[in-house]
């Protein structure tokens, strides 16, 4: 070796800083390895335990009346379930995307910054709250109007999943109008189209995947709540109806109700039942991410 | 990709399409209700029957006795099912309220000991010791001295309790609140008790759940969920000095011991007399509570009148350990002339 | 000359002086019913809070603010204190927080800084997903295989170590227990927390964390030096939102926590949170001073997680403010 040679290798206080580096770094990777482990754990977990109930009957049965044995399924309870967002839905989406088209287009920046307040307020309640909220104005009060009031019902579950979505949508779609580029909205000016047909016309169709993801998103949210449930839509019968001012059944609620019980039929019910939402949620939150990629494509942004 | 969500959601729809056809029945009257998980079994046994002979479709919803009392108050239900009978607030917010005696059975004391045997001996005063607290492992001398040569273990008691509002929680504190003083000041009968010890389940079968899930647990629930799940339950000392666990039998005897009734069919059969020799302390009824007026009251009447009648026939009460309504025939006769207060309105 | 020639190519009174009706209708209902949208939702907020405070009334009046000192929760003699159910809330979340803060910090930073490019996407996507599970299949998850697995393993370790000090005394080997909640409650508040940090480690300019490189820092000095102190106000408000989160589950804690009050001085030991009592006990309550006592219970977790928020939202304004120079 060249006696001159001067050696590259760190000493003293550098090789402690290489030491600090790699501690620093192994932590980071354990930290992220650590919270996939757990998702994996939790997925194959439902998974395996569930995967023996899952059967044709599971989807197109209801509960077994046999206290003793019987197997039974959750027929009522994804019927419910589908009723009670898509109720959600019907009320959360033209209220959310109004409202932030409302933010987008119309209001000063001073009003802007109060509704996104109000939003971001409304987005933290918790969501127990909300249920006792609806309660205590959809079940409570002695007029039924529309199938809602003095019973729990569909709609009022339906109502309070709405609240819980309302935020996020709104959040989403006034996300992606602001990325629709302003000049897009100038030429329509330009050639003098009036703002309603600018909006309807331009802006939507721009960001519709965007807020088709934004939704989607809120939806698969709505799907998985059990607490607003709880006081609005859990005395139900034990059969499939589509009657959207009774009280229905719903998955979460079932595996609620399920996870607790001491007779293993019913458990292996909640897990397949969990199986069931974990999917739906997954591949639901999976598709909006994939239509946003797509969205973003088309407006021409890259990541 | 349009194309494959497409047949997706199409798919998704043929599988609830079929479901809906499967699962739904055809215009019949829908008769709701909610309440007591203690008195589920039974009604489910109930409900294809009910189908079978009058065409009523029965959903129920195991809730909790309090928030069945909730719901019929509040008319979201047709009938509300309790263990627990009204007391004087819930009487008064729900005036056109009744409360029908409709099946009998008892709450055995269960337990999740290994090694112990099928059923333990125990007494009021021990158990109201071990909810307070105060009895703290299963190899405790009071124990010990009422289970000569049993194998018990050096392991913590935990007493498992019902979180929600219960008519089984009523049942159990109404028996310890009449053996034991100090369980009635500090603690007393309610559907909601404030245990000073133990973890909280939510329905019969949580607490069932609970039980087999936890080493040395113990708690109180309908006999037909300790059956049904395997759990061993205790022999308790009635007045006349003898051990016994819950059976038919013994269910009736306590029933048959206490011959005076209210006029609003308030029934407490706890702790029978020492006549009572061969009674299970710890038996209770459960109501049906309607309003006097109501939409569906024709076929509530019928419906109560056979879940009286034949709805206590063996191959549905026996079999989960009710026993015969008509055990006590005045609470039959007094049952059955509640029932006729039932008038429907002008629908 | 210019002018001369628009003039010019512009016949004089063509242009129209107003705009058709339809389009004025059709603006004027646009903004009409986004306006009403708008109000509409804030009109929700404003119902909630008051639909709250009034069903909270009765027991307000009863209580008064010794509900929040007062220790005792008895529906026979219609007593109601809610102080071990605060403390238990704000334990239970704070642990969480404790736990979650520097993994959701540590996983920020992996996904931004010091993963190889290909993986951060799949990553960044399965923590996500984490997100998306519902409180209700955790809290399964939770009954059936976290808390036979604290009470087995975390807990007794846990104990062995640090049995000394109260709050990790008693016997490890219970399962419902205020451990096991706060364990889930890290699990649900991770990826909201670790999301925003990632956006905000993202956002750190590349200028700064290259100069510093370049001037021989290792990559944990610039995390250290550089991206953590710009983004510092954001990293604490992303905590504080997740403390938000945590604040108000109620299923998934009421199905591990054991439901039971008073406290112990251990986290081994049964707990309850103000969310998970109102799941158990708000169906069935029998006498209307319990419905209220109920309800303002709900309305405190609502101030509480209120605040929470709003504290998230100072941090975020202060934030911006040192970030952009006031500008």
């Amino acid at each position: 070796m060249d006696p001159n040679a001067i050696s590259l290798k760190a000493t003293g206080r550098g090789r402690r800083r290489l030491l600090a580096n790699r501690v620093a770094e192994g932590s980071a990777v354990l930290a992220a390895v650590l919270a996939i482990a757990v998702l994996a754990v939790v997925i194959w977990s439902v998974g395996s335990r569930g995967i023996g109930a899952i059967n044709l009957d599971f989807f197109i049965k209801g509960p077994s009346s046999d206290f003793f044995g019987g197997k039974g399924g959750i027929a009522p309870a994804l019927v419910g379930s589908l009723m009670l967002v898509g109720v959600a839905t019907l009320i959360a989406l033209p209220m959310g995307v109004l409202t932030a088209i409302f933010v987008s287009e119309f209001a000063p920046v001073q009003v802007s910054q109060q509704i996104r307040l109000w939003l971001d307020v409304l987005n933290g309640f918790p969501s127990i709250v909300i249920g006792i909220f609806v309660f205590t104005l959809a079940v409570k009060t002695k007029v039924p109007i529309l199938g809602i009031g003095h019973h729990q019902s569909a709609i009022a579950g339906g109502f309070a999943l709405a609240v819980i979505m309302l935020p996020l949508v709104a959040r989403s779609t006034m996300e992606v109008l602001r990325l629709v580029p302003n000049q897009l909205r100038e030429a329509s000016y330009a050639l003098g189209v009036s703002k309603w047909q600018t909006v309807i016309r331009v802006v939507l169709p721009t960001s519709f995947g965007g807020i088709l993801t934004g939704t989607t998103l809120a939806i698969a949210r709505a799907a998985g709540e059990t607490a607003p449930l709880l006081f609005t839509c859990a005395i139900a019968g034990q059969i499939v109806d589509w009657n959207p001012t009774h009280s229905v059944q719903s998955i979460p609620l079932t595996i609620l109700n399920d996870s607790e019980s001491a007779d293993p039929a019913l458990h292996q019910q909640a897990w397949a039942a969990a199986f069931v939402l974990i999917l739906f949620v997954l591949v639901t939150s999976l598709t909006a991410r994939l239509l946003l990629e797509h969205s973003r494509k088309k407006l021409g942004l890259q990541q | 990709m349009t194309k494959r969500l497409t047949i997706l959601i199409a798919a998704v729809a043929a599988v609830l399409l079929a479901a809906t056809a499967a699962g739904a029945k055809s215009t019949d009257t829908t008769i709701t209700g909610a309440g007591s998980t203690f008195v589920q079994p039974l009604v489910a046994a109930w409900t294809p029957a009910i189908g079978k002979a009058f065409g009523y479709t029965v959903q129920y919803s195991g809730v909790g006795s309090g928030a069945g009392i909730a719901a019929i108050t509040a008319n979201q239900v047709d009938f509300g099912a309790s263990d627990a009978p009204l007391n004087e607030a819930q009487q008064s917010a729900c005036p056109d309220c009744i409360q029908i005696p409709w099946a009998l059975s008892a709450t055995a004391v269960a337990y999740n000991v290994p090694g112990a045997p099928a059923h333990l001996n125990l007494d009021g005063n021990t158990i109201s010791k071990i909810f307070l607290g105060t009895i703290s492992n299963w190899n405790d001398p009071a124990i010990a001295a009422l289970n000569k040569g049993a194998n018990l273990p050096d392991l913590k008691i935990t007493p498992v309790f019902r979180s929600d509002g219960s008519g089984t929680s009523y049942n159990f504190t109404d028996y310890l609140s009449s053996v034991n003083a100090n369980w009635k000041t500090k603690i007393g009968t309610s559907t909601q008790p404030a245990f000073p010890a133990g973890q909280g389940a939510k329905g019969s079968s949580g607490v069932a759940g609970l039980i087999t899930r936890t080493n040395g647990s113990i708690g109180y629930v309908d006999v037909a969920y300790a059956l049904k799940n395997h759990i061993k339950f205790a022999a308790v000392r009635n007045k006349a000095g003898k051990f016994l666990f819950p059976s038919l039998r013994r269910i009736e005897a306590a029933a048959l011991a206490f011959t005076t009734l209210p006029a609003n069919n308030e029934l407490h059969i706890v702790n029978p007399p020492k006549s009572a020799v061969f009674a299970y302390p710890v038996s209770t009824y459960t109501y049906v509570i309607v309003h006097k007026k109501s939409a569906h009251a024709a076929e509530l009447r019928k419906m109560i009148f056979w879940a009286l009648t034949q709805g206590q026939g063996s191959q549905f009460a026996a079999k989960l350990t009710f026993a015969k309504l008509s055990t006590n025939k005045k609470v039959l006769v007094a049952a059955e002339k509640t029932l006729k207060q039932i008038q429907a309105t002008g629908n | 000359m210019l002018a001369h020639v628009e003039a010019a190519s512009v016949p004089a009174g063509s242009l129209p002086r107003t705009r058709h009706l339809g389009d004025r209708i059709g603006d004027g209902l646009l903004y009409g019913l986004t306006a009403l949208a708008s109000i509409l939702g804030l009109l929700v907020v404003l119902a909630i809070v008051w639909r709250v405070a009034d069903g909270a009334w009765p027991a307000i009046k009863i209580f008064k603010a010794g509900f929040l000192w007062d220790n005792q929760w008895n529906v026979n003699l219609n007593q109601f204190g809610a102080r071990d159910l605060i403390i238990g809330t704000v334990v239970t979340s704070f642990g969480a927080m404790i736990l979650a803060a520097p993994l959701s910090i540590a996983i920020g930073l992996f996904l931004s800084e010091l993963a190889p490019p290909a993986v951060r996407a799949p990553v960044g996507t399965l923590i996500d997903m984490l997100a998306a599970v519902p409180s209700v299949v955790i809290g399964l998850w939770g009954i059936y295989v976290l808390a036979p697995f604290n009470a087995n393993h975390t807990a007794p370790l846990i104990h062995s170590v640090l049995g000394w000090i109260p709050i990790f005394g008693g016997d490890p080997h219970t399962e419902s227990t205020v451990f096991t909640a706060i364990v889930v409650l890290t699990i649900m508040t991770i990826p909201i927390t670790s999301s925003i940090c990632r956006e905000l480690f993202m956002g750190v300019p590349s200028e700064l964390e290259e100069g510093s490189i370049g001037l021989g820092a290792t990559r944990w000095e610039m995390v250290k030096t550089v991206v953590v102190p710009s983004v510092r106000g954001g990293v604490v408000a992303a905590v504080i939102l997740g403390l938000g989160r945590a604040l108000g589950e109620a299923i998934a804690v009421t199905q591990v926590i054991g439901n039971f009050i008073p406290l112990k001085h251990t986290i081994f030991a049964p707990g309850d949170t103000a969310a998970s009592r109102l799941a158990n006990q708000y169906q069935g309550a029998s006498t209307n001073t319990q419905i209220a006592a109920l309800i303002y219970l709900a309305l405190v977790l609502l101030v509480i997680t209120f605040l929470t928020n709003y504290a998230a939202q100072r941090v975020v304004k202060r934030f911006e403010f040192q970030r952009t120079g006031g500008a």
